[in-house]
């Protein structure tokens, strides 16, 4: 090796080092809102009414769609109300405007994403009436140099997973919604569990809810929980480390459990090692919340595939 | 090296890994059988509870408590027969899930990943960082077999260098008790134990008796369990979540105080820091070993779950427990 084998080096690296400190990016979302039907295939399931936050005008989706931006990136985000009722955008932990939004209008939201984490989006109005709907999504940060790491310098991982985990009282809050009519909120008794929006026989074969990899591999599984009820999450086969919770980052080392309690609103970022061959569930401990309408295994479930 | 001395070597290589000498074989087998507790309300509930195996199948809720030492294997068996009670196909038999264990596939009690509903064997190797409360339960039609009370606590144990149990909760001294109790967490809504298969009484959980280790304990004056321990001693206890609701886990002396206690597993793994605190949310599934320290004057602390609503953390009913000193 010669020296201008290292002067090329040194102006890689450099070059790098720019590029890393460029890479701060504009990302311009516009989500418009949309009521439609969500459902829940498998024993049990069901057509439900919701309204949702979409980037597809016309087509609800629920959970809404990922926001996926680095550390330093400006967010431009436009709501559009498509709906006949007044909605709201908030970024739990990053925005603070809270203003309706008022049917067939639109509002913008620009910030500066900050802290590398997993956040919840939601619409706060209607006494829980709009987020039990169906509106909610996630906000991911990643490092600013966009590597594959929970935070700068922080844990790696190999690949990672969204679980929004959330569920609906069809017959006493989505059906009279749906039909505009008033819920009675006193009264919650959800009969359908969802994650990603699927059931368990859709979420144990989702290619974004399966921990799916080889034995050697991480996961990060960033787990967002918009429902009102608080999840019990438990995961075979190998404990978790608890990177981040509620949005509070934890120190090194990490806990590690076999179960994480995800309060409603609540959210954590948790590594899971695949570190042995075989078949695994992760499921809800809480036992109704593991059915569709009381059909077992219908409800948050996925599945964890250690090859 | 001829062959004796190579297994002399494996034998050396496996004890200094496990750092525990006479690692021990625990052979047990277990049974399931159907039993009517009745409630404090007079009515009757049907319990399927984990009994020891052979004869006519006997048990009490919740089923007995497994102890296995740090590098010993547990050779878990489930017997099942035209005796045992059980539901319609697809529901049909029963498993056992060593929750937490991380073990293999093939030991993990999961009938959707290939596990037998007609009687196996379990096996549990605990590794060199497993400690404390762990559970087994049967993981067939979970939404019903584990309100039906087909569960107990699994706990593992450190152990001396001539392989006796230490009475410490992990490998380091600070975790040594005097006491030792199992405080197990359950919820029973009778609707869940008339219900069977792919019915819509299992969507809406109502529990309406609250149990720690098999028993309501309504009040101080009639708690769930006693333990009599003695003044300035440590009584370790061990919180194991079978609860499908919330739970908030206190002590409290005779005129309501709450008493610090420290948490040094979670989920059978040592906590990297200790925890002292004065409650502590157990959830569904999560267990923790917790030590206190009994005052210098004699008297009665009452270890005590507050058992809440998912939605609002709202309470449902609190059960007791009481230590006497
Ligand atoms: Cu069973
Ligand atoms: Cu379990």
């Amino acid at each position: 090796m010669n020296k201008n084998f290292y002067t090329s080096l040194l102006f890689m690296l450099a070059t790098l080092v720019l590029t890393g400190a460029a890479q701060a990016a504009t990302r311009s979302y516009t989500l418009y809102i949309t009521s439609g039907n969500l459902t829940v295939n498998g024993t049990g399931g069901a057509t439900i009414p919701g309204w949702s936050y979409t980037d597809v005008p016309g087509t609800p989706k629920i959970p809404g769609p990922a926001l996926t931006v680095n550390e330093g990136d400006t967010v431009n985000i436009t709501v559009v109300n498509n709906h006949t009722l007044s909605h709201n955008f908030l970024i739990k932990g990053v925005t603070t405007d809270t203003t309706a939004i008022a049917a067939g209008l639109s509002r913008a939201y620009s910030f500066t994403a900050s802290t590398a984490g997993t956040y919840l989006y939601y619409d706060t109005l209607n006494n829980n009436i709009n987020r039990e709907m169906g509106m909610y999504g996630a906000l991911i940060v990643g490092p600013a140099d966009g590597s594959s790491k929970a935070w700068t310098n922080g844990p790696a991982y190999t690949f990672q997973r969204t679980w929004i985990v959330s569920e609906m009282d069809k017959t006493r809050w989505n059906d009279v919604a749906g039909a505009g009519g008033a819920v009675a909120t006193a009264t919650y008794k959800p009969n359908y569990f969802l994650i990603n929006g699927r059931g368990g026989s859709d979420g144990m074969m989702a290619a974004d809810t399966t921990i799916d990899g080889t034995v050697g591999q991480t996961a990060l599984v960033r787990i967002v929980n918009p429902g009102q009820f608080a999840n019990s999450l438990h995961f075979h086969g190998n404990h978790i480390q608890v990177l981040t919770l509620n949005g509070v980052r934890q120190s090194s080392p990490y806990r590690e459990l076999d179960v994480i309690n995800i309060p409603p609103l609540g959210t954590a970022d948790v590594l899971y090692y695949l570190n042995q061959p075989g078949d695994y569930p992760m499921h809800n401990h809480i036992a109704q919340m593991e059915t569709a309408n009381g059909v077992y295994l219908n409800g948050i479930v996925t599945m964890i595939k250690m090859r | 090296m001829n062959f004796n001395d190579t297994k002399k070597f494996a034998v050396a290589v496996a004890l200094l890994a496990f750092g525990t000498a006479n690692a021990a074989t625990i052979n047990l087998s277990k049974c399931v059988a159907s039993i009517n507790k009745t409630m404090s309300d007079g009515a009757s509930v049907t319990f399927w509870v984990f009994g020891p195996a052979g004869g006519m199948c006997t048990g009490a809720l919740p089923g007995a408590p497994i102890e296995v030492g740090v590098g010993d294997t547990l050779n878990l068996t489930l017997n099942i027969n035209g005796m045992t009670p059980q539901e319609a196909a697809p529901y049909n038999g029963h498993t056992i899930h060593l929750h937490g264990a991380d073990v293999a596939t093939a030991e993990d009690g999961v009938p959707e990943t290939g596990a037998p509903v007609t009687g196996d064997t379990y096996t549990f190797t605990p590794a060199g960082n497993m400690y404390g409360s762990y559970m087994y339960h049967c993981h067939v039609h979970t939404v019903k077999h584990l309100e039906m009370g087909m569960y107990g606590a699994l706990i593992v144990r450190p152990k001396d260098a001539s392989g006796n149990f230490l009475n410490q909760i992990t490998a380091s001294a600070a975790t040594t008790y005097d006491y030792v109790q199992t405080y197990l967490f359950s919820t029973v809504d009778p609707a869940y134990h008339t219900a069977t298969g792919d019915s819509t009484v299992f969507a809406d959980y109502n529990p309406k008796y609250f149990l720690i280790t098999g028993a309501e304990g309504k009040t101080t004056a009639a708690p769930a369990v006693s333990l009599a321990a003695a003044v300035n001693k440590k009584v370790a206890l061990r919180l194991i979540g079978l609860h499908s609701v919330g739970g908030t886990f206190e002590i409290r002396d005779a005129a309501g105080a709450a008493k610090t206690f420290t948490a040094y597993t979670e989920d059978g793994r040592a906590l990297p820091t200790a925890q002292t605190v004065t409650s502590l949310d157990v959830s569904a599934g999560q267990r923790f070993d917790i030590i206190f320290t009994t005052p210098a004057t004699t008297g009665a602390w009452y270890p005590q779950i507050s058992y809440k609503k998912l939605r609002d953390g709202a309470a449902y009913a609190t059960a007791y427990g009481k230590v006497t000193f």
